[in-house]
């Protein structure tokens, strides 16, 4: 570790400020042991220099999946003051609303003797990779509703029951998007891209729950052992791409005008109250809102498939919680004892909101919002819960995944696809993917283990572990 | 070959080199088609379309031309097999290719934006570099 950081406890680290000229807080990042030894040069540098941006209150915040990103670096938390702060969607990122969701089904191991016939239907039904198109085709005004409504959007043209609304962050819709401020481009990009997964580190996972740590909370999340779920990784699709390249054009202009002094061109941004500021936040709620609605439309022909397959009904299938992990949104936290509505982003990293707030599910209130952590292509994925911790020290944020290690040029000389399918075929594991590049660079060994961040996290009090989901089949875009 | 991928943990981050800037644009685009549909064969291009970006200085010119090629990847499905180009103060040119087949093009990995991150376009003692992210 660099020597100018300093260790405070077991977990947690400090930049101090002056590590880049112009630091307004210092930086404060999760790590383990272990994982202290893997962090780049490259994502320190990237943490302090949010620290330099106006408004920016308390800490620089890095989760322990933290890696070299652009602008923010990935697994980067900051919260700006309303009046003094401001917005940049290189701490959001390009896939606006990136986030994971789970549903759980009334199916065990057992009930499914041919996993590779389930994954090879649901790689056919639910459109994967380059090239794919849209299930559904979407008017313009269509696509406007979308925009503004999200997950109650899609679940009022059939696609999923009306439960699955309140069990998404935000209820699948966050106020304050205007799709005026999203292009004609974004939306060419959206409309034959709805309902698609995507590529890269999306997927679509079978898995089954194989630990469960916190009984209570398992069971109050609707979760038991044995249980046969389905967790779904994508975002805005080229819409929220769009978007995020749309506006960084716009907010490069507005940082000069404004006169915010950047030390790197990706962290353009522009006050909170500017109308550049205001303009991007509706356009970044629009891209969230369409997709939440594209993971809902993705859940169905999930859901629709399995009710052909099994014979169990839509209903036996709740969806146990949808987060978002690239997004920037209005917040209460409390600030030095005060009360205050800040803007808290979020860039690979997860709202892991404690007992008591408001904007948790009323059923799910008094132990925390479900906490949704993915795994790679071939470790488990968990599921854990918002803490009082994390509002005391992330503004209630925690980790989104395992982050990667190895780059992808690295995973693609080091093992092919077939090597890496046929390592996961030996575990139990069924991989599909449109390429076998997709697979060796998405390899286990690529990223940090997913087991050592989600302990750390929960050693440090920023969420804490409830249930564990070893992987069954996989399919990657 | 006249681009390269260098490492970089999360993202594609190539190297291009090219003898003048109109080649280099035109290069730059290639490893942009290469990292989306991989390495697909040639043939002869069926569509073609206009292409324009405009930026303040450099940079921002190959910023806003590889996400304007990146939008013509997306909307109409193509492959591109000849890209002809014009390079100024800003650029313009003709974009020629194939649709998208997964056959033949499911190669790649879906490429969301170009990074200013560590961007650098320099002018070397054989023609010009360019170092750019594809963020995936």
């Amino acid at each position: 570790m660099n020597d100018q950081i300093h260790q405070i406890t077991k977990t947690e680290w400090e930049i101090p400020q002056g590590f880049v000229p112009g630091m307004r807080v210092p930086g404060h990042f999760f790590l383990s042991a272990n994982l202290a030894r893997n962090l780049e040069e490259g994502a320190l540098t990237q943490l302090a220099n949010v620290a330099t941006l106006p408004g920016i209150i308390r800490y620089s915040l890095g989760m322990p999946d933290i890696h070299w990103g652009y602008g923010f670096p990935i697994g980067g938390v900051a919260a700006f003051d309303a009046e003094k702060g401001i917005i940049s969607p290189g701490g959001v990122g390009f896939d606006i609303n990136c986030g994971v969701r789970m549903i759980t089904t009334p199916l065990h191991v057992s009930d499914i003797p041919d996993m590779k016939g389930l994954v090879d239907d649901l790689y056919n039904a639910v459109p994967t990779g380059v090239g794919s198109k849209s299930p559904i085709r979407l008017s313009q005004n269509d696509l406007s509703l979308m925009l503004v409504e999200g997950a109650k959007n899609a679940v009022d043209m059939g696609y999923g029951m009306p439960g699955d609304i309140h069990r998404c962050e935000e209820n699948g819709s966050m106020k304050g998007a205007v799709p005026e401020y999203v292009s004609k481009k974004a939306r060419q990009r959206g409309i034959p891209q709805c309902g698609t997964l995507g590529s890269g580190n999306h997927f679509l996972e079978v898995q089954v729950v194989d630990e469960i740590e916190d009984e209570t909370t398992a069971k109050t999340f609707g979760v038991s052992k044995g249980q046969i779920c389905v967790m779904i990784h994508c975002g805005s699709r080229g819409l929220g791409h769009q978007v995020c390249t749309d506006h960084l054009q716009i907010l490069e202009s507005a940082t000069k005008k404004y006169g915010i002094e950047l030390p790197d061109r990706q962290l353009a941004c522009a006050p909170l109250s500017s109308p550049e500021g205001e303009a991007y936040f509706g356009a970044m709620a629009a891209s969230a809102n369409y997709a939440w609605a594209n993971r809902q439309i993705i859940t169905h022909i999930v859901r629709e498939l399995f009710v052909n397959k099994f014979g169990i009904s839509y209903e036996e299938m709740p969806l146990i919680y949808d987060v978002a992990h690239n997004v920037a949104k209005w917040e209460e936290h409390d600030v030095d004892g005060v009360h205050k509505t800040v803007c808290v982003h979020r860039k690979g990293a997860t709202r892991a909101f404690g007992p008591g707030r408001s904007e948790i599910p009323h059923e799910f209130r008094a132990c925390g919002q479900p906490v949704l952590i993915p795994g790679s292509m071939g470790t488990s994925s968990y599921l854990l819960a918002g803490t009082s911790g994390a509002m005391e020290k992330t503004f209630g944020s925690t980790c989104h995944g395992s982050g990667r290690v190895m780059s992808r040029s690295s995973a693609k000389k080091s093992q092919t696809g077939e090597e890496v399918a046929n390592a996961l075929l030996q575990q139990g594991i069924i991989v599909r993917a449109p390429n076998s590049a997709a697979i060796a660079e998405e390899a286990p060994d690529v990223y940090k283990s997913s087991s050592e961040v989600v302990h750390t996290v929960h050693d440090a009090g920023i969420s804490r572990i409830v249930a564990r989901m070893r992987p069954l089949g996989v399919i990657k875009g | 070959m006249v681009f390269e991928e260098l490492e970089h943990t999360a993202d594609v981050r190539m190297k291009i080199s090219a003898q003048d800037i109109t080649s280099l644009f035109c290069e730059s685009g290639s490893a942009l088609a290469k990292t989306m549909y991989g390495s697909y064969p040639i043939e002869t291009p069926t569509h073609s379309f206009p292409i324009v970006a405009e930026g303040k200085d450099q940079e921002e010119l190959i910023v806003n031309f590889l996400s304007e090629l990146l939008f013509l990847f997306e909307t109409e499905y193509l492959v591109p097999q000849k890209i002809t180009l014009s390079v100024g103060t800003s650029v313009s040119g003709i974009v020629a290719g194939v649709i998208f087949d997964r056959e033949k093009h499911a190669g790649g990995i879906g490429v969301k934006g170009i990074s200013y991150s560590g961007l650098s376009l320099t002018k070397t003692d054989t023609g010009y570099e360019l170092i750019i992210i594809f963020d995936i």
